[in-house]
């Protein structure tokens, strides 16, 4: 693995020695070498493709509805638990020793469930439910954390055994019915679309949930990775946690937080969630495949390296904006059942697709960064 | 550990290496047993019922698709890796098999060949991937979890497949199914595990392995074909999923949904892991796995039988997971500490 990724403005970073001397490598093989290893210039160069293929299939008539920027921005409604949970996987996959989390899906539907008992059954105010949320959140992240980073179990055993424990209370809590009170009807204003005020009336509305709940998450997540002490502890650990418990980092402190975190930022999306389906539904993360696939895949095209240590908010920004736009066009392309269908052939062919891509340019150039 | 005693500590270090490997039955086998055993005992103690060929044969023609998978599954993990997709290869095998069953009217050895082939391809594609593409299995398996079932979905096209004729009432629950009231395809399951149990303790390309899973350059360095291995266990996995297909159509009714294999991958990864499988790989056996895969159809069965939410059986079965992974850790922290 290479060292812990740089802040993104040193762009010139070399990548380690190949094995032979090339002084002036040819234009094409280092434009090659830029997609490769620049994850961000591959993801949007993806994202424009995508983009194009479908806006043209649209002008010719061959969707169901318009795939234009009105239906584009409308998709960002599921952009914004896809971005804040594959963010969460990021924190635990950069933590490294095989860290991942099966579990984050199962998650957001206990939380969703306590969510909706706190608001919408005992009438608790919205600043304190929120809270009380994200602190469910947390109190199931920091479960797996103990298990992983203190007990050293491991993780991708422990999160798919929490997964199922966490999804059959979530269940068996409320007897499988969703909690649908007028006070968590009255949430889903969280998810409608507003105006951005002065150049609002030249782009299209965006819905909310981006300004309330991606935004903030994404500054957060981008700050405490790169500008404090303990995104610098956690690259370390994913690094090599030997090491970084020789130069004195906390290992299993910091490692037991990213779990926490993750647990956080699933509690937030149980919130928003709840207030997309104007219900709190025992279901919510894992109906279907469940949500930590995407976010999983998200996470691994967004140029995150499974073995841990490298990772970057951007990367997986974009990705996700990729998975979504394609989503949102496959389900104009095809009616119907056989879209939703072909979107789980298209989310495991990118998935298989962009780990093999991690996989080739560690082994040869040394890794995305 | 004192320098005075090493020598001691040495000898009965080695003897106790070798009943290890010798022993047929391991610490964790004698543990799930008597799990087991109390269990049983609870729950004939709660409904009286439980404990008569009634309640005991269908809870055995419950294991054997689980115990069956588990058997290639305790191969996947013993050389440290995983198959998340054997839910949805199952999908696959089982609408065509049951498309065929009643469009085509075939054999049950055809019905078998068929369903055995689908699984072993999907199984050679998980193998291919990881072995070749350097890719952690969980990553490539999940990936082919969707592909699958975008595979069997499409298949299976309108909602069910219907009348399908009683070709496998050879492993159904009738009395066809049965010898000595002992049902076929517990048996058949028992006897690819008894195959299985002499090929990982007795033969060398067995031992390999547990070698890879061990570390695995250290495997190719001594001259083990690491990714022929590695590929084989997945194919082999891939192939006892089509088996555990059969098992399931035929233990069906004659409709067959689009539920079939859903999350049948956590109640095969639980029984091995319950089993004494180490999931870093290196150990493990496949009688623990058949121990296992009882054990959680047990609290499945359990749980409904006492009248609780079967939704329940999830959260035991979790618990069960990481009580037997701690389990694990302990011992391993034994063994390093001697």
């Amino acid at each position: 693995m290479t060292s812990t990724p740089a802040a993104p403005p040193t762009t010139a970073a070399e990548p380690p020695d190949n094995g032979y001397d090339d002084k002036t490598p040819r234009l094409s093989s280092r434009m090659i070498r830029a997609v490769l290893t620049q994850r961000e210039v591959l993801l949007v160069i993806l994202t424009v493709v995508v983009l194009i293929w479908m806006s043209a299939l649209s002008y010719g008539g061959y969707l169901t509805g318009p795939y234009n920027s009105d239906y584009l921005s409308a998709s960002l409604v599921d952009a914004v638990p896809l971005t804040m949970l594959a963010l969460a996987e990021l924190l635990v996959i950069v933590s490294g020793r095989g860290g991942i989390d099966l579990s984050i899906g199962a998650i957001v539907s206990l939380t969703g469930m306590a969510f909706g008992f706190a608001y919408g059954d005992w009438a608790w105010p919205l600043v304190v439910a929120i809270p009380f949320a994200v602190l469910v959140g947390a109190l199931l992240g920091a479960v797996n954390g103990v298990l992983v980073a203190w007990l050293e179990f491991p993780a991708l055993i422990t999160t798919l055994a929490t997964y199922y424990a966490y999804k059959s209370l979530a269940l068996v809590i409320n007897a499988q019915q969703p909690i649908s009170t007028p006070e968590i009807q009255d949430l889903y204003s969280l998810t409608s679309s507003v105006e951005i005020p002065l150049i609002g009336h030249n782009i299209p509305d965006v819905p909310l949930g981006v300004f309330t709940f991606l935004i903030p998450v994404v500054v957060a997540v981008w700050l405490l990775l790169q500008r404090t002490t303990y995104g610098r502890r956690l690259f370390a650990i994913g690094t090599n946690d030997v090491a970084a418990r020789w130069s004195g980092v906390p290992v299993a402190g910091t490692r037991i937080r990213a779990y926490i975190f993750a647990g956080v930022l699933a509690g937030l999306v149980a919130v928003y969630m709840t207030g997309q389906f104007a219900s709190a539904r025992p279901d919510a993360g894992t109906s279907g495949n469940g949500l930590a696939l995407p976010a999983i895949t998200i996470a691994v095209l967004g140029g995150v390296a499974i073995t841990g240590g490298i990772g970057r908010v951007s990367g997986v920004l974009l990705a996700a904006l990729l998975i979504t736009w394609l989503n949102a066009g496959i389900l104009l392309l095809f009616e119907g059942n056989q879209g939703t269908q072909l979107q789980l052939l298209a989310l495991g062919a990118v998935l298989i697709f962009a780990a093999l891509l991690n996989s080739y340019t560690t082994r040869k150039y040394g890794g995305t960064r | 550990m004192s320098t005075s005693t090493g020598l001691e500590k040495d000898s009965t270090m080695s003897k106790r290496r070798g009943q290890f490997i010798a022993s047929p039955i391991s610490g964790q086998e004698i543990v799930l047993l008597a799990v087991i055993a109390i269990l049983w005992l609870l729950l004939w103690w709660a409904t009286p019922a439980f404990l008569t060929a009634g309640s005991i044969q269908p809870l055995l023609i419950e294991v054997a698709p689980i115990a069956v998978i588990g058997i290639g599954m305790t191969l996947v993990i013993i050389s440290a890796g995983i198959d998340v997709s054997v839910g949805s290869a199952m999908m696959v095998c089982g609408v065509v098999t049951a498309r065929l069953l009643v469009e085509s009217g075939i054999s049950l050895p055809l019905a078998l060949l068929v369903a055995v082939g689908i699984g072993a391809v999907l199984g050679a594609m998980n193998g291919v991937l990881i072995a070749w593409g350097r890719v952690h299995a969980i990553i490539i398996t999940f990936g082919t979890l969707n592909v699958f079932q975008f595979i069997g979905r499409q298949i299976f096209g309108s909602e069910t497949v219907n009348g399908i004729p009683p070709t496998l009432e050879l492993f159904g629950r009738g009395e066809p199914g049965r010898t000595f009231g002992a049902p076929h395809s517990f048996l058949l399951m028992a006897l690819i595990a008894a195959a299985a149990w002499w090929y990982l303790r007795q033969t060398p390309g067995g031992r390999h392995y547990y070698a890879i899973g061990g570390d695995h350059e250290a495997a190719e360095l001594a001259g083990v074909r690491v990714r022929r291995r590695v590929l084989l266990a997945y194919i082999v996995t891939g192939a006892l999923v089509g088996l555990a297909a059969i098992f399931t159509i035929a233990k069906g009714t004659a409709t067959l949904d689009q539920s079939i294999g859903f999350g049948k991958e956590l109640a095969v990864i639980a029984a091995v892991v319950i089993g004494g499988t180490s999931i870093m790989g290196g150990r493990g056996s496949v009688l623990g796995t058949v121990l296992g895969a009882l054990l959680v159809q047990t609290v499945t069965s359990g749980v409904t039988q006492i009248g609780w939410p079967s939704q329940l059986s999830d959260l035991f079965v979790g618990l069960f997971v990481i009580i037997a992974v701690g389990a694990d850790l302990l011992r391993q922290r034994a063994r390093r500490d001697r």
